[in-house]
């Protein structure tokens, strides 16, 4: 074996342990994104410092830990507005946000939309009835028309 | 405290037809348009200004609100004009009466001076009246 070689194998070594680590942070952001996380927790992960597993998870992935955080956040939240019975709030808080406010805010800066619009936009074009009126008309209406108290 | 109205109710006879009418006749904007489980059609318009008031439009049907038979009463009645749609706000009543008189708007009474502005008084294409206002200033 040359030493040439040899080289490259260590360096590979590394980069893999390097690769290893930080994936480990990654797949406790997404097993965990439901929950409060802090970049310091999520460094613990990848044996960093938070800075530095910052600075090599921006330049692996492309994108930042929170950035990752938060995708994964409204990626699920589009969803639960699509096909579950939750409220706006429910499902602000499902989706690891204590506060309504900074939940609508950034929907709205990602998607473009605000939740309960989004929902209702995805819901019109929709050929399928809607089924949880309570979400979408006011329940006076759902009562009249529908014999359906808010549930 | 009570701050505003969101939603108020028409009832037309069939909501394709009264929507070709408040959007492309009145140039209404659409707020929902949506099918609901329960055979309902939730169905809003609302002026393109700012309107906090999105119009509801509504079929009598019969159901937990109606009878078949109130339903119907409630079909013949509109068709009589025994019901209002409200009173729409414009900048210039007379250039707003004759474009929509051009559109094919059918009036009852043309743009005439009132203690409060100028009224003209129009009918949907399910029979309810509305009145068009220009406010005095």
């Amino acid at each position: 074996m040359s030493i040439l070689y040899l080289d490259q194998e260590i360096f590979f070594m590394a980069t893999n342990y390097k690769f290893k680590r930080l994936n480990a942070g990654r797949d406790y952001i997404a097993d965990n994104y439901q929950a409060p996380l802090s970049l310091s927790d999520i460094a613990k992960y990848s044996n960093m410092s938070p800075y530095h597993f910052l600075r090599v998870f921006k330049d692996i992935y492309g994108e930042t830990p929170n950035e990752f955080l938060i995708r994964l956040r409204v990626e699920q939240a589009k969803k639960m507005l699509i096909t579950e019975n939750f409220s706006v709030s429910e499902i602000c808080e499902k989706v690891g946000y204590t506060s309504l406010g900074s939940f609508s805010s950034l929907f709205l800066k990602q998607v473009g939309v605000a939740p309960t619009l989004y929902r209702r936009r995805l819901w019109a074009l929709s050929t399928e009835a809607y089924r949880f009126p309570s979400q979408a008309i006011p329940a006076c209406y759902a009562y009249h028309f529908l014999g359906k108290l808010a549930n | 405290m009570i701050t505003s109205i969101a939603h108020s109710t028409i009832y037309v006879l069939d909501q394709d037809e009264a929507l070709d009418f408040y959007k492309n006749k009145l140039g209404f904007e659409v707020g929902d348009d949506m099918k609901v489980e329960g055979g309902f059609r939730w169905l809003t318009v609302y002026p393109k200004s700012k309107s906090q008031l999105q119009l509801v439009l509504a079929e009598p049907k019969e159901g937990p609100m109606f009878t078949k038979d109130s339903a119907e009463k409630i079909r013949s009645l509109i068709e009589e004009g025994a019901f209002g749609a409200g009173v729409f706000e414009t900048e210039n009543c007379q250039k707003t009466y004759e474009e929509l008189v051009a559109k094919g708007v059918e009036f009852i009474q043309p743009p005439t001076n009132q203690l409060y502005g100028v009224e003209a008084m129009g009918i949907d294409n399910s029979g309810n009246w509305f009145s068009l206002v220009q406010r005095k200033k």
